[in-house]
């Protein structure tokens, strides 16, 4: 019953076998002429979504290259290839996985697994190698006060995250500030810069609060903001976070005249579940397709959008664009370097000064991304909208925002 | 005093939620001795089936409890009867096994069903009003209504039903209740049934204040074991002192103390349980206890 399987079934592997060797025997040097990238990137775990988001990333930008002809080295056209491997969302799973790559798929380049915590990792095991490693996913400044030579972030770094409205605001006339965060590495990055950007833009700090991890409650924060009467909040930490600090804001009637949260605005899933009452604030974003940037590569950000939507069927998300950015980034130092060696494609980032529908791509010298303004979105009439720095905004932002309980006033007076 | 006031009942709303949180990890310790680790996370399925109701029916949290209740009534009976049962003659590491098993699956069940998205439930009134000078927040003030109900409901219940006095039989001595012919393995089921559809009712209610994931359970197990052990085992009266007593300190720290304050108010809460362990090993109230026949 089974023998009359078997036979076929092996002479058709030998056949198959055959045909390799032969197309491999008709190009010696195919294996030569590609360029290998390593990435091991969260398909389970924690960060399953954010992983999956940058590895269609980075392979929309493979598929992309590819289809240009590869890239161009010498005289050769380079084919890309990228190995990817699943890091379980785990530090030490992302150590080994990214020394296999190195030692045995021997890849050129690296690229950055998603969120700081796992880059922590890669990036130390790509310096023990020398080997250059771009980031799509990961902003924390700590990750750059290491002096590793190897380590490049598309990102703006956390530090940066408030810059663009606290200067926008500052310019309609915000005196004050109150601060809080979660006492976590990269909340507490965001409040340092925030503190640092109040004082350069000639705002005064009020108060400054912390609060650790998985607080059920935040109504003492907030009713004690309430009688310092802050023109500005800036709070957050994470989705929970930013909901508590609406939801007792609320509660307390406490009205500042703009509120921002540093993670959970810029989602989508945040005026779909927040309701009305995630009007008027304003939160931080590595980049939204609305922006007005326009790189030589992908187009615009609206361009790249459509490219990404007709790959994956879904809209980029900015994990996603960071992803594609930080592959581009490498390709373009390539390019620079005409150089596959790792010296000189570092020194081509370093030297790197281009604009790209992500926003520009400038490293400094320990490869954080410097030049790139973090922006602003407000929420207004349930959309997320770009509201700075004004050079890439779509709208002019809302400010002073109004108190909760006129809003409920306009609300039925309106509806009357 | 103004602020003074308006502290204490912020952290007295914040109790309130935090005693009917606790109750049925800490009468399902009392009357069993089940430590459930999955506490949180039918807290969880709680909060995930409000969201649910609200979403597709739009019934509200507060409402849907009356159907939220009897489903979890039934998870927690057949969870007893098929699973916890059989491990609670073994030693009192297989049921923290067991229930830490549930956790992990409820926890990725959920993430498989709902994906890691968090979820809100938006209920059109989630402001406040003033009386006196002091806001009280709608939501939170309905939590705490709900939550002395249940409270109130649960006590009458185990204080003068039948059924309720068989629950407290079975916790201070098994065997003699088995001699005056109580079905100690019913009454454990009935009993499991009950704490499972509390916490579901606590994860419920406070579905409006909370973002909802699937991975939000764990620091909530956490809490019901400080707050059981501050008040004392299975004790209504005790979860209520031990959740109000968190409650207040926290918030009055936290409005009190400039910049740390809420972590400092969790480091006094810690504080304060060390102090009652040494002091008063059995809780501030001493709670459902086996009694010594040997």
């Amino acid at each position: 019953m089974k023998s009359w399987l078997i036979t076929p079934l092996l002479l058709a592997s030998l056949a198959l076998t055959t045909a390799c060797n032969q197309q491999s025997a008709e190009n010696p040097d195919s294996s030569t002429k590609t360029i290998k990238i390593g990435a091991a990137v969260s398909d389970t775990g924690k960060y399953a979504r954010e992983g999956k988001d940058t590895r269609q990333g980075y392979e929309l930008w493979e598929d992309w290259i590819n289809s240009q002809g590869g890239i161009e080295v010498g005289d050769r056209n380079y084919q890309v290839e990228i190995v990817y491997y699943d890091d379980e969302s785990s530090p030490d799973t992302t150590a080994k996985l990214v020394e296999k790559l190195i030692t045995e798929d021997q890849v050129d380049f690296l690229l950055a697994p998603y969120s700081s915590g796992l880059t922590k990792s890669a990036s130390a095991i790509a310096e023990k190698y020398d080997k250059v490693m771009v980031s799509g996913g990961a902003s924390g400044d700590s990750l750059f006060t290491r002096g590793f030579q190897n380590l490049f972030s598309v990102y703006t770094p956390a530090s940066y995250f408030t810059q663009s409205i606290l200067k926008a605001l500052s310019e309609k006339g915000a005196k004050t500030v109150v601060i809080a965060y979660e006492d976590t590495l990269f909340p507490t990055n965001v409040a340092e810069g925030t503190q640092k950007w109040a004082k350069d833009y000639g705002m005064e700090v009020l108060a400054v609060e912390t609060y650790p991890r998985d607080t059920a409650d935040l109504s003492a924060i907030t009713s004690k903001f309430k009688s310092l009467n802050p023109d500005i909040f800036v709070g957050g930490g994470h989705f929970n976070d930013a909901l508590l600090f609406v939801r007792s804001a609320k509660e307390q009637d406490f009205n500042p005249k703009a509120m921002v949260l540093t993670v959970g605005a810029s989602n989508p899933k945040f005026v779909q579940e927040m309701g009305e009452d995630s009007e008027y604030i304003f939160g931080p974003t590595q980049w939204e397709s609305s922006m007005q940037h326009q790189g030589n590569y992908f187009g615009t950000a609206e361009e790249y959008a459509e490219k990404y939507q007709a790959k994956w069927g879904e809209p980029p998300t900015y994990q996603a664009a960071g992803a594609s950015a930080a592959a581009l980034a490498l390709q373009m130092a390539i390019d620079e370097a005409d150089s596959l060696e790792t010296e000189a494609v570092r020194e081509a980032m370093k030297e790197l000064n281009e604009v790209t529908f992500f926003g520009k791509i400038n490293f400094d010298e320990t490869g954080k991304n410097i030049d790139k303004p973090m922006g602003t979105i407000q929420i207004v009439d349930g959309k997320i909208r770009v509201v700075a720095p004004e050079e890439i905004a779509l709208i002019k932002l809302n400010y002073p925002m109004p108190g909760w309980k006129q809003r409920n006033e306009s609300v039925s007076s309106s509806s009357n | 005093m103004n602020q003074f006031l308006q502290a204490l009942i912020n952290g007295l709303l914040l109790g309130g939620f935090y005693a009917v949180m606790v109750l049925g990890f800490s009468v399902l310790w009392g009357v069993m001795g089940v430590i459930n680790l999955a506490h949180g996370e039918f807290l969880m399925t709680g909060a995930y089936l409000a969201w649910l109701l609200f979403n597709t029916f739009s019934l509200d949290p507060f409402i849907s409890l009356v159907l939220i209740m009897p489903v979890m009534f039934i998870l927690g009976f057949v969870m007893q009867k098929y699973l916890l049962n059989r491990l609670l003659e073994r030693p009192s590491l297989a049921t923290l096994l067991a229930t830490f098993g549930i956790s992990v699956i409820l926890a990725n069940v959920h993430k498989i069903i709902y994906s890691a998205d968090p979820r809100n439930v938006a209920v059109p009134y989630s402001g406040s009003f003033e009386v006196m000078g002091l806001s009280f927040p709608i939501v939170k003030t309905l939590i705490f209504a709900i939550a002395l109900a249940i409270m109130a409901g649960l006590y009458l219940f185990l204080q003068y039903t039948r059924l309720g006095k068989a629950i407290r039989a079975a916790a201070q001595n098994k065997n003699a209740a088995r001699i005056v012919g109580i079905d100690i393995e019913q009454v454990y089921a009935i009993t499991a049934g009950i704490c499972i559809a509390l916490t579901a009712a606590a994860g419920a209610i406070i579905s409006p204040i909370q973002a909802i994931y699937p991975f939000m359970g764990q620091p909530f197990t956490l809490k019901a074991f400080t707050i059981t052990v501050l008040g004392g085992l299975g004790q209504i009266p005790g979860a209520l002192l031990g959740g109000m007593f968190l409650g207040i300190a926290e918030v009055m720290v936290a409005t009190y103390v400039p910049g740390i304050g809420i972590n400092l108010g969790v480091v006094i809460s810690l504080l304060v349980l060390i102090v009652v362990l040494i002091l008063r090993p059995q809780g501030l109230l001493s709670g459902l206890r086996k009694m010594q026949t040997d």
